[in-house]
C-alpha cells in the first residue's frame, strides 16, 4: 500500500514557538489539504496554540499565504504572531 | 534603484553608512530615519530588546517593499539596516535612508517602507526587562 499522505514541515517563530514548545514539526495531511486542514491538526496537537488562531499569519516557503492554499509535498509552513519589526 | 538591505546582530554603524552614500547630481534630497531602543516599555524600564528574525522571508518581504517604491516614486536609492539579536536601550535598531530628487518622495517613500516593514517583515521583538544602561 503506497502512503498517499502529502508531508510537510511546520515552523514555529516568536510566541508561536513558546506555546508549541518546539522551533519545528513535521505533519501529514491528506492530499488537497488546505492550510485551514493544517492548522485544525495543529490546534489539536499543540492546544496552547489554538487561542491564537485569529492573529496567526502564515507563510509557505517565504510567502505569505491564506487559509485556503492548498498544501504541496515538501512545503515548509510557518506559523507567527503579528510581526513587530524596527 | 540602488538598494541594500543589511540584517544583522552587528551595532549600526552610521558613520561607515554615511560613507558609503553615493548621491548623483540630480538628487536633492536624502532622508535618513533611525529607530532607537526606548529604555521604556508599556510605562516599564527595559534593559534591550531582543529582536528574532525569519531572515530568508524577510528579505524577500523587504524585496517586495523595495519594488513597490520603484514602481511608486523616483527613488534613486534604498538602504536600511535592521539589526537583530540583543539590542540595548539607546541603541539604534534600524536605519532607513531613501535618496531622490525632491523631498516628497524622499520623505513618502521612507515613511512606506517602515510601515511595510511593519506590516510584512517577519521580525519580532521581546522586551527585556531591567534598568536602561547609562547613557
Amino acid at each position: 500500500m503506497v502512503d498517499s499522505s502529502v508531508r510537510i514541515r511546520v515552523h514555529f517563530y516568536s510566541y508561536c514557538k513558546d506555546l508549541t514548545g518546539c522551533a519545528s514539526v513535521s505533519e501529514c495531511v491528506e492530499p488537497g489539504s488546505r492550510i485551514e486542514d493544517l492548522l485544525q491538526k495543529l490546534f489539536v496537537r499543540f492546544p496552547k496554540l489554538a487561542p491564537a488562531q485569529k492573529s496567526l499569519l502564515v507563510a509557505v516557503g517565504v510567502d505569505y499565504q491564506g487559509a485556503d492554499y492548498v498544501l504541496q509535498e515538501g512545503d515548509e509552513v510557518s506559523l507567527f504572531p503579528p510581526v513587530q519589526g524596527g | 534603484m540602488r538598494r541594500e538591505l543589511d540584517i544583522t546582530a552587528n551595532k549600526i554603524d552610521e558613520s561607515a553608512l554615511l560613507q558609503r552614500r553615493e548621491l548623483a547630481g540630480d538628487m536633492g534630497a536624502v532622508v535618513c530615519f533611525l529607530g532607537v531602543v526606548r529604555g521604556v516599555e508599556e510605562g516599564r524600564p527595559i534593559a534591550a530588546i531582543d529582536y528574532e528574525v525569519f531572515a530568508a522571508m524577510a528579505r524577500r518581504q523587504f524585496d517586495l517593499i523595495f519594488d513597490q517604491v520603484e514602481k511608486r516614486w523616483p527613488v534613486a536609492s534604498v538602504r536600511l539596516v535592521h539589526r537583530v539579536g540583543r539590542v540595548a536601550a539607546g541603541e539604534p535598531s534600524l536605519w532607513v535612508e531613501t535618496i531622490a530628487p525632491h523631498r516628497e518622495e524622499a520623505f513618502a517613500a521612507c515613511q512606506f517602507i517602515i510601515a511595510e516593514m511593519k506590516r510584512l517583515a517577519p521580525i519580532w521583538k521581546k522586551p527585556c526587562p531591567g534598568a536602561s544602561p547609562p547613557s
